[in-house]
């Protein structure tokens, strides 16, 4: 379990040793890292799924909670675990490729991997605390990495997002400050006991909204929605797909479902608000996309949408609402990162990222100009891509939840985003190719194999709807969230 | 307690005189104020390791601060929808306030903390770690993970610092 | 009670500086003035009427210690902050030098 944080934290620190060296070096150590964690999160997932306790807890230093801190490991945490791990390796597959467009990349591979330590750190916590420091320790990597190039733009983005991700680091800071004089205890089993004896304690209330006001701000919902726009589009590519298809969805949601639906336990309230963000993001998120010309902007807003999908279905709270918020948390990283990665290798291909002087992807770069097709049908609901199973299925947990306007605004997104993406998208993959286009570079090798693997993962993910696949995958997943206040006394249980 | 409530007066004298100073020095020296403020306040409330620490990490910021304040503040332009914005900042505070103040009713009185797992550390760390200081035993025993995360989130800070501040950041010059 | 609320009076102080404030080390001081209070918020909270320090001595018995769980919780945070304060002054200084400014308002070429 440990393994999930000593792996990137020692290969952080190795690429700082190895920093003399060549890249070569530190390309096949950090590719091994990332292979090594993408198959660790696999393992754990079929062990949480073999043990059938649903509860995997694992002490550091021998002590145990509360006294001690320990890892565990559910079905959400073990299939988010394998989500971000999964999306981490090709990213780092894709970079060694990419970021030769930089000096200094051991810099960038160090704090890439101290970012993926922060963020596995997010997944296993099981004590408030815990949760708060490995929160930093992404977030700071993150803003000195969307930073990275060092422009001017770059260098005001990564400002912006770092005041605003601090204020909010800040809050939930203060939050656990209350929390804990109510509750006396951090691990977040103790935490749970201590509410459930009494909810509705106004310091519940403060606490959440506080809470609330710090995730929402990491998972980009609407309205604390500013710095993604500003970041996505200033970072370097692999960031980008780093940010929007993975640090979002562990700082955000799973920091959101984990503590609102296993500590505190649903209430009505919570799931309420959660459905109002959701569908402002989802809304703002589209019109904003709207007349993008700028290819990461375009897929940031369009993000701040999908996140709102994932939102709403969070709040509708039923089984099979849950299900459809994790699978497309699960379609959304995969295809996110893919668009951006593609974003990368168009924009070095072109030295441009407006959309109206771009043509011709898919004559002049196969690979980058499919794949791009393909990650665009997923998001926006063809089918058989994942994308659409899974908004399917959020649709239909809206109308058989009784809330069937919220349904027809899911459908409506769903068009608009459709319309946006290919109005987009189609000059520029399809046209006839710019003149100068014999200038170009062409996209280096390994880009082109992590890309046409994501590719790949988009297509095979609605298999995880047959019954055997999502009995292993999933299923775990939504258990978690379904028992909410099950953690606690499966992890207690655990223990003794 | 008197003594911690006319020192949180003063950390908030100093504070706003921080924040509405023009000149940036002054400013950078009021915030050193408010730091020593707290690390007086860390004595009277009997945490002696954390009033060192906070000394000495006062002083760092001060210096990576002064490093960077060269100029002035900026002239106040009362521009646009300022009274706007100013009193809407200042009416979310006060809601946040009230709202504060109603869940402190919550709260154990001040002075009367529940320590459920704290006791546990009382009785056992002297026992189980051998170490006098109960802190030292729980940054670095119990709750060790806390103290790699902040060394961790320290190294992140510092390479992360020799990445922005390199002068060449693409081989071949800067693209635009 | 009113000790907590000047705590989150010093807090508000620091909020009202990041939100309104156009200077970036102005902004920069805000978030300080933030932490503080949140660090200071976290020990009011540990402590115990007439309580001591959590140390041991070996020559006395040492009873009715404050609660030492938020010390060390804000030693942490303390030390996270210091890596976020080294981290926005290193942006700042680095904004200035492609800017020429620290007013945020003309800080403004992303636009959308």
């Amino acid at each position: 379990m440990h393994l999930f944080l000593i792996i990137p934290l020692a290969a952080a620190f190795m690429m700082a040793i190895l920093a003399r060296t060549g890249d070569c070096v530190r390309d096949i150590i950090s590719g091994l890292a990332a292979i090594s964690l993408a198959v660790f999160s696999v393992l754990t997932l079929m062990a949480a799924n073999f043990f059938h306790s649903a509860v995997i807890v694992k002490s550091f230093a021998g002590f145990m909670p509360p006294a001690g801190t320990a890892f565990v490991v559910d079905g959400l945490s073990a299939f988010m675990l394998v989500t971000v791990n999964t999306v981490a390796l090709f990213v780092v597959l894709y970079s060694a490729g990419y970021m030769n467009k930089y000096t200094d990349k051991w810099k960038f591979q160090s704090l890439f991997f101290l970012m993926i330590s922060g963020i596995n750190g997010v997944l296993v916590a099981s004590d408030m605390f815990n949760l708060y420091v490995f929160l930093e320790i992404a977030a700071i990597s993150a803003y000195f990495l969307v930073a990275f190039g060092t422009e001017a733009e770059e260098l005001e983005a990564s400002f912006k997002y770092a005041v605003m991700g601090t204020v909010a680091s800040a809050f939930i800071l203060l939050g656990i400050a209350f929390l804990y004089s109510h509750t006396s205890t951090l691990s977040l089993a103790g935490i749970a006991q201590a509410i459930a004896a009494a909810p509705s304690a106004r310091i519940v209330q403060f606490v959440s909204v506080l809470f609330l006001m710090g995730f929402a701000l990491k998972a980009a919902l609407v309205p604390f929605h500013a710095w993604l726009a500003y970041a996505h589009s200033s970072a370097p590519a692999p960031i980008s797909a780093m940010l929007s298809g993975v640090l979002i969805k562990v700082l955000g949601i799973y920091a959101i479902a984990r503590i609102f639906f296993s500590v505190f336990g649903a209430s009505a309230g919570i799931c309420q608000i959660l459905i109002a963000l959701g569908v402002l993001s989802m809304i703002a998120g589209g019109v904003l996309a709207f007349g993008q010309s700028d290819i990461k902007r375009l897929f940031a807003y369009s993000t701040v949408s999908q996140i709102g999908y994932v939102a709403l279905a969070l709040g509708v709270a039923t089984p099979l609402a849950f299900f459809g918020a994790v699978f497309h948390l699960f379609n959304h990283s995969i295809v996110k990162s893919l668009l951006f990665l593609n974003s990368g290798s168009i924009e070095q291909m072109f030295r441009t990222r407006d959309l109206s002087k771009i043509s011709g992807v898919v004559a002049g770069a196969p690979v980058t100009g499919y794949t791009s097709i393909m990650g665009a049908m997923s998001i926006s609901g063809v089918p058989p891509f994942g994308g659409f199973w899974s908004k399917l299925i959020i649709i239909f947990a809206c109308l058989q939840a009784g809330h069937p306007v919220l349904a027809a605004i899911a459908v409506l997104v769903s068009v608009m985003t459709m319309a946006y993406y290919f109005a987009a998208m189609t000059p520029a993959l399809f046209g006839a190719g710019i003149n100068s286009f014999n200038a170009v570079k062409k996209v280096h090798g390994i880009m082109n194999v992590s890309v046409m693997a994501l590719a790949v993962l988009a297509l095979a993910a609605p298999l995880a709807l047959l019954p055997e696949m999502r009995q292993r995958l999933i299923d775990g997943a939504v258990q978690a969230l379904v028992n909410g206040s099950a953690y606690a006394a499966t992890v207690l249980g655990a223990i003794k | 307690m008197l003594e911690i409530d006319l020192l949180l007066l003063f950390m908030i004298a100093s504070a706003i005189i921080a924040v509405q100073v023009k000149d940036l020095l002054s400013s950078v020296i009021a915030v050193g104020a408010v730091g020593i403020g707290l690390s007086m306040s860390f004595l009277i409330m009997k945490a002696p390791d954390l009033a060192i620490m906070q000394l000495v990490v006062e002083v760092l910021s001060l210096i990576i601060l002064i490093r960077a304040t060269i100029r002035k503040d900026l002239p106040f332009s009362a521009s646009g929808r300022w009274a706007f914005n100013t009193f809407s900042m200042i009416l979310f505070l006060a809601v946040f306030l009230v709202f504060a103040y109603f869940s402190f009713s919550d709260m154990h009185r001040f002075g009367a903390p529940l320590m459920k797992v704290s006791q546990e550390y009382l009785g056992e760390a002297m026992a189980k770690t051998g170490a006098h200081n109960v802190i030292a035993a729980i940054t670095l025993k119990y709750r060790s993970i806390d103290t790699l995360g902040e060394v961790a989130a320290l190294f992140a800070a510092v390479v992360g610092v020799l990445a922005i501040a390199r002068k060449v950041s693409r081989p071949g010059g800067i693209r635009k | 009670m009113v000790t907590y609320l000047l705590c989150l009076v010093l807090f508000s102080v620091g909020l009202y500086c990041v939100v309104r404030k156009r200077n970036i080390i102005k902004i920069i001081i805000g978030i300080g003035i933030m932490e503080y209070a949140i660090n200071l918020f976290f020990i009011l909270i540990g402590y115990r009427s007439n309580g001591r320090a959590p140390i041991f001595a070996d020559d006395q018995a040492v009873v009715n210690m404050v609660d030492p769980l938020p010390q060390a919780m804000a030693l942490t945070a303390i030390v996270i902050s210091l890596a976020v304060t080294m981290m926005l002054v290193a942006l700042a200084i680095r904004i200035y030098e492609k800017y020429g400014t620290f007013d945020i308002t003309k800080i403004n070429r992303l636009k959308g």
